[in-house]
């Protein structure tokens, strides 16, 4: 059931600050900033990659020749020195490796050993340095790559995934030259999407099977250590919180955060529990819901308190307990293709095939009745497989986490793509000469229409610049 | 016959009981009237299929310019795919049927898109080429409707034996993406589409 909606009318305006221009003349899949630079890269049916810039909003590169099919997902590899590295997955069952020395920012290093590497037609001169250079391409998958992305950690590992049910994780050992480390295969259908953590790694995946998996290394071996069931149908985004707590907003309309001092300590221990926890996961369903799920940290589950049934050691497992935290408000009546985690305000924005973009924000509650979540269902009570005593969960995660925060609609935009499906929403750093403060952002939409559109968020009262 | 074929002996309806506006037109009497000839063969058809007649419709859409697409168009639409193994249409073949068309407005006052529902009846219960089936009913009418419809097929409750299955694979975007760059597939839903229009 979805929780009880706040009905609090939308505090925020999205207005369309521009659309990347030229716009593209087939579909646009997904579009990814790069980590530092003012550009986002766009994944295009028509098999290739524009590079946009969010300085002027204008096309900047055309990467193309690489692959014989759609392009469906773009990541841009972390932490990379001195060059962009961008990897790209298509229809065509490959994954692409791009390298681009950046200008500008110091002197560009003149490396010619890159030019050894795999590259086919060096008819490369001066010119071409300007270019993103095919640089290797990764083959493995029997069909459509849907997702890819690099870890957050070291930016060394490449994780992929299919329609052919699998999940491959590639380990760069240096330049050009990838190792397979694992080949993941327990989902039972189509792998939509791969994400991973912002401060460890562990990789979530979702998949046309309805689950979430998480992934992580056991010692020599990436394992499956959680499956999160409670999507009733495709899960077709994961993506993971910021590391590091953000600060939950007040509700707006009067309560000035008046708690009171038994409130205030309660806040402090429901932020200390969720630091323990760490990053939490929003996922996003054909089943019209988008959801938080949240990891019940090792810690307590040994040293739970008074009267809890001493639960089946599980010692030196790397399993790990997730439950489900919320379902947000419900506002979109078709599938949902994407959801986005701010990891500057945390906000979430959702969209899909309904065309709607939505933007959620967390807040203290007003009042917490009986101290008790209602929504928080653990996922192992609803897994297929789960063996856990799911009674032992579900005490443990009310007594833990009766939710104190609520999430709430802040903004809310109709037909953003005109008549279009919304494949893919994100959150960008505002890079243009309008931008109000360092840390503003902007939402980045990618619609069936072939345009990638730049959104703001603004006070209602505020007309936008 | 053919014992390759799933199904080698299909019901085939006879043409002229096949519902078309073009007969209705042609007495010139509108759908709202109910005394075409079309109404005199398949009376249920209309009754129950007009989109305006829904309850979820708004009362006076019939003067919504907007919603200007009704179910008999979108049966013409499909109803002269061919079948991929007998060379008969859909329509005459009773895959696709009248009554099985639905349109949904807008689901609020804001939003821009409507929705086809399309309920397609395999020949068998286990037909394996429902899904190319449902593929290029999809696929005809993404191509023929404005982009503000949103075409949702699915196989017709207890037709076949995986219908479950089949409904979520037509109901995947990205699969469906994915199917149309098939050069062998197209080529068979290529086809298929050849006779229409």
């Amino acid at each position: 059931m979805p929780p009880p909606q706040p009905t609090l009318s939308p505090a925020l305006t999205l207005h369309r600050l521009a659309t990347l221009q030229p716009t593209c003349t087939s579909r646009t899949w997904q579009s990814v900033p790069h980590p530092h630079l003012p550009i986002i890269a766009t994944a295009v049916s028509d098999r290739t990659v524009r590079v946009y810039s969010l300085t002027n909003f204008s096309l900047l590169h055309t990467i193309s020749g690489g692959h014989k099919r759609s392009v469906r997902a773009v990541s841009w590899k972390p932490h990379s020195q001195g060059q962009s590295v961008l990897a790209t997955g298509s229809f065509d069952a490959s994954a692409g490796v791009w390298r681009r020395w950046e200008r500008g920012g110091g002197d560009v290093e003149k490396d010619f050993t890159r030019e050894s590497g795999g590259d086919d037609g060096d008819d490369g001169g001066d010119e071409e340095d300007d270019d993103y250079n095919f640089s290797c391409i990764l083959d493995g998958h029997e069909s459509e790559i849907k997702s890819l992305a690099w870890n957050n950690m070291s930016g060394s590992l490449l994780a992929t995934c299919s329609r052919d049910k699998s999940i491959w994780i590639w380990e760069e050992l240096e330049e050009d030259n990838f190792e397979t480390v694992a080949v993941l295969q327990e989902h039972e259908a189509d792998v939509k999407c791969v994400a991973w953590h912002t401060a460890e790694d562990l990789l979530a995946s979702a998949s046309y099977d309805d689950t979430i998996r998480l992934w992580k290394e056991d010692v020599d071996d990436w394992v499956q250590v959680a499956l999160l069931a409670g999507h009733e149908k495709t899960v077709w985004w994961v993506e993971f919180e910021g590391a590091g707590l953000k600060n939950v907003s007040e509700g707006g309309g009067g309560g000035d955060g008046a708690v009171g001092e038994e409130g205030e300590v309660g806040r402090k221990e429901f932020l200390e529990r969720r630091k323990l926890a760490g990053p939490r996961l929003v996922s996003s369903s054909d089943d019209c819901t988008v959801r938080i799920w949240r990891r019940i940290p090792k810690e307590n589950q040994h040293s739970s308190g008074a009267g809890s049934v001493p639960s089946i050691l599980r010692s030196h497992s790397v399993e790990e307990e997730w439950v489900q935290e919320t379902i947000l408000p419900q506002r979109h009546d078709r599938a949902i293709y994407s959801v986005s985690w701010s990891r500057k305000t945390g906000m979430i924005v959702s969209a899909g095939s309904d065309g709607r973009i939505v933007v959620y924000q967390e807040r203290w509650r007003k009042e917490v009745a009986n101290g008790v979540d209602e929504t928080l269902v653990p996922a192992d009570e609803l897994a297929r497989d789960g063996k856990k005593n799911s009674e032992e969960a579900a005490a443990r995660s009310k007594e833990e986490s009766a939710s104190l925060t609520e999430w709430v609609v802040v903004a809310e935009i109709e037909g953003a793509h005109d008549v279009f499906e919304i494949n893919h929403v994100c959150w960008a750093r505002r890079c243009d000469k309008g931008k109000r403060s360092d840390d503003e952002e902007v939402i980045i939409s990618t619609g069936d229409d072939g345009e990638v559109k730049v959104w703001t968020l603004d006070e209602q009262s505020n007309n936008g610049p | 016959m053919d014992p390759d074929k799933d199904n080698a002996n299909p019901t085939i309806l006879n043409p002229s009981d096949l519902p078309s506006r073009r007969r209705e037109s042609s007495v010139k009497k509108r759908e709202d009237g109910g005394v075409g000839l079309f109404d005199d063969l398949i009376p249920a058809y209309t009754y129950l299929n007009d989109p305006f007649d829904l309850p979820a419709s708004s009362s006076d859409s019939d003067s919504d310019s907007v919603e200007d697409i009704d179910a008999q168009e979108i049966y013409d639409l499909i109803s002269s795919i061919s079948d991929p193994e007998h060379p008969l249409s859909l329509g005459s073949l009773a895959v696709v049927n009248l009554p099985d068309i639905r349109i949904l407005p807008p689901t609020s006052a804001g939003s821009p898109i409507s929705t086809v529902v399309v309920e397609i009846t395999p020949t068998i219960t286990h037909c394996s080429l429902a899904t190319v089936i449902g593929l290029g009913v999809r696929v005809r009418l993404e191509q023929a409707l404005p982009p503000r419809f949103r075409v949702d097929v699915r196989i017709k409750k207890g037709t076949h034996s995986t219908d479950e299955a089949v409904n979520k694979q037509l109901g995947d975007k990205e699969r469906v993406a994915a199917a149309l760059e098939n050069g062998t597939l197209m080529g068979v839903l290529r086809k298929m589409l050849s006779t229409c229009e």
